[in-house]
């Protein structure tokens, strides 16, 4: 009941806050100098042409009419449409949407095994081996650029051992893409029941996921790290151990206790991904939505920037918003 | 320089049989300026099986310390630099890991001050009362489960059922310590230290837990350290008394000797501080005027009212008075 409330109370603020962000972000790609009527007819476009076109686009009227007119179409679930692709930003998006998150989704789970366990286990020995590992290993991935990481897996396991597919996009050529249900190629793949092509998503994910995954590991680890040793050292832990209780369960009890600023790290490396995985998706040529944006943000395209700047904020207030109930579960002071 | 130990010849050794003892106890900290403080000096002292032994002593002094070393585990950053803890014919100082965490909480375990900063907050009170005897006695799920309820019963926190289900946050401050208590005796132990459990709760209360404490010790035949700060509670609910200053017993006596007949001059301030009578809390009050000095032969000299020139040159030795009653001091009070 007391969730149920929780719930409207939350999404009763959804709809003011989304409108606030697209409302910046609208003023801000306006403010880019750029006019996409002289970019559409290229440069011997005639003066007249260009204000044509600008009449024709909505161009010419003030900013805010423009943007109520944006707004207008985004109720009826139009996204405007990009001059690059010529189609409607909701259908680019929904296709391409779907390939960032699921990249951005396998990472961030690779990224969670291996920041839990590592900073777990620095944890238990603040001065032993592994912990030394971890600090360097932590500098490390906060230090290298994931672009460049990238580029080195690509030579080692592409250009070199010949173990990983070529860095071009999803899927082999050859491969035939099942028809899109969830729009993450590993699951369509499944249902398909066509096990060549899963493999060969799997096979594409590899490469990016280990770049993604053992780059954004880092924070995760280290607030792992700095949670887990304050736990260890809590009195509970310690009137634990002083109860003979084995190490194993004390350690799983205080990783229980040391989870939510943990899962606030998660969330916000889940949204910020979307958007910040967009070197990684160049250089594997993804074609995801992150690629997208950038491009429309290059060409002043500004109806797909917008359209996954929308993308992006409600995927963040859902996160959240799963993160903020995760809390409850977690810690039985919170409901109370 | 430790002062040579009074070791009672064999025959008539007082501790024979003693279910713990403490033999020698060093404790140091390391302190900040590279050197390290002597947290406890040659501590000796031994439990017989159900009896209930009272130390006494002002914060500071080293209860908690010697109560944590008697587990295998002092108060980080605190060391063992020396001494033996020997319970139930092991040396609990030299005991392996794994042997030395079956006896903690099993044979030997600790009632905590604080209950509901040492529960886990995200376990139920059930919950974790059941997993002392999942752990130490093997038992099954539901088999746990339901001696964490006979235990809820026996420290007759109300309502049991419901509680069981109850986070430490949900739980009043006497709650929680009967809870505490469950834990430290679900396993039946031989030895319970309960580690000045009573001093955040109010007076009744707090008469309430220490009965029902020396009540549940009784029927599980269970010995018992009881550290307090409060010299009316050890009076009301031990066999014998240790007085602990500075990390060293100055005083241990059986109960009615010590209340009576005081042979060390902290002993009678501390009991003329407690004391109905103005007469004697002036008293106290007036030696308690006098500022520490730096450490002296006798660590209690520099405060003494009765201090002579040899407390400051030499350490007095743990010398028994009468059978039973050992005090260390060059000129114990007689009566």
């Amino acid at each position: 009941m007391r969730v149920a409330r929780y719930l409207l109370q939350r999404l009763a603020f959804v709809l003011p806050q989304l409108l606030g962000i697209v409302l910046v972000s609208f003023l801000l790609l306006k403010s880019i100098p750029g006019d996409p009527a002289v970019l559409m007819l290229g440069p011997t476009a005639t003066p007249d042409a260009i204000a044509g076109l600008r009449a024709q686009m909505g161009l010419d009227k003030p900013l805010t009419s423009q943007f109520v007119l944006y707004v207008g179409h985004l109720l009826h679930g139009d996204l405007g449409t990009s001059w690059q692709t010529t189609r409607p930003v909701l259908d680019d998006l929904l296709q391409r949407f779907p390939a960032t998150l699921e990249l951005v989704t396998f990472s961030l789970i690779l990224a969670i095994a291996v920041g839990l366990s590592l900073g777990t286990l620095s944890a238990l020995r603040p001065h032993g081996w592994v912990a030394r590992a971890v600090d360097l290993y932590g500098l490390a991935a906060g230090a290298l650029p994931d672009f460049w990481f990238a580029l080195v897996l690509i030579f080692v396991f592409y250009s070199a051992a010949h173990w990983a597919p070529a860095p071009l996009g999803r899927l082999d050529i050859s491969v035939i893409a099942p028809a899109t249900i969830t729009g993450f190629l590993t699951i369509d793949t499944l249902l398909a029941g066509d096990l060549e092509a899963f493999r060969s998503a799997v096979a594409h994910l590899v490469l990016p996921v280990l770049t993604l995954g053992l780059i954004n590991a880092g924070p995760i680890m280290k607030m792992t790290q700095s949670t887990m040793q304050k736990m260890l050292a809590a009195d509970a832990s310690r009137y634990e151990a002083l109860c003979g209780i084995p190490e194993r369960l004390v350690v799983r009890h205080a990783l229980r206790n040391a989870l939510p600023p943990i899962i606030t790290i998660i969330s916000v490396l889940y949204g910020y991904l979307i958007g910040g995985a967009v070197l990684v998706e160049i250089v594997f040529s993804w074609g995801g939505a992150g690629q997208y944006a950038v491009q429309g943000v290059l060409n002043s395209d500004i109806y797909p920037v917008l359209g996954f700047v929308l993308f992006s904020a409600v995927f963040s207030l859902v996160v959240y918003i799963i993160v903020d109930l995760v809390y409850v579960l977690l810690d039985p002071r919170l409901t109370h | 320089m430790r002062p040579a130990r009074v070791s009672a010849p064999a025959a008539n050794d007082p501790a024979s049989g003693a279910l713990l003892r403490v033999e020698g106890l060093d404790v140091v900290f390391p302190t900040a300026s590279g050197g390290a403080r002597q947290a406890l000096n040659g501590v000796d002292l031994f439990v017989m099986p159900g009896e209930i032994l009272g130390l006494v002593g002002e914060s500071g002094a080293g209860k908690t310390t010697l109560a944590r070393s008697i587990l295998g585990a002092p108060p980080a950053p605190g060391r063992i630099a020396g001494g033996r803890v020997l319970f139930e014919g092991e040396d609990i100082l030299r005991l392996r890991e794994g042997r030395l965490r079956r006896l903690r909480g099993h044979r030997l375990s600790m009632v905590v001050p604080n209950p509901r900063g040492e529960l886990n907050p995200t376990l139920t009170v059930g919950e974790q009362i059941a997993l002392m005897a999942r752990v130490h006695l093997g038992l099954d799920a539901r088999a746990a489960r339901g001696r964490a309820l006979d235990m809820l019963r026996a420290v007759h926190i109300p309502d049991p059922e419901r509680r069981m289900n109850a986070y430490p946050h949900e739980l009043s401050g006497g709650m929680a310590q009967r809870a505490v208590i469950a834990i430290a005796l679900i396993c039946d132990p031989a030895f319970v230290i309960s580690d000045d459990a009573t001093s955040g709760l109010d007076v009744t209360v707090q008469a309430q837990v220490l009965g029902l404490l020396r009540q549940l010790a009784a029927e599980h035949r269970s010995a018992m350290l009881l550290i307090t700060r409060d010299v009316g509670i050890a009076a009301h609910y031990c066999d014998r008394v240790a007085v602990l200053y500075e990390g060293e017993i100055l005083e241990t006596a059986p109960r009615d000797a010590l209340f009576l007949r005081p042979a060390h001059p902290y002993t009678l301030l501390l009991l003329a501080a407690f004391s109905h009578n103005p007469e004697l809390r002036r008293g106290w009050s007036a030696a308690w005027s006098t500022a520490a000095e730096p450490a002296t032969a006798c660590r209690y000299a520099g405060r003494c009212p009765l201090a002579q020139p040899l407390c400051r040159t030499e350490t007095p030795p743990l010398a028994e008075l009468a059978p039973g009653h050992a005090v260390r001091c060059h000129f114990p009070v007689r009566h």
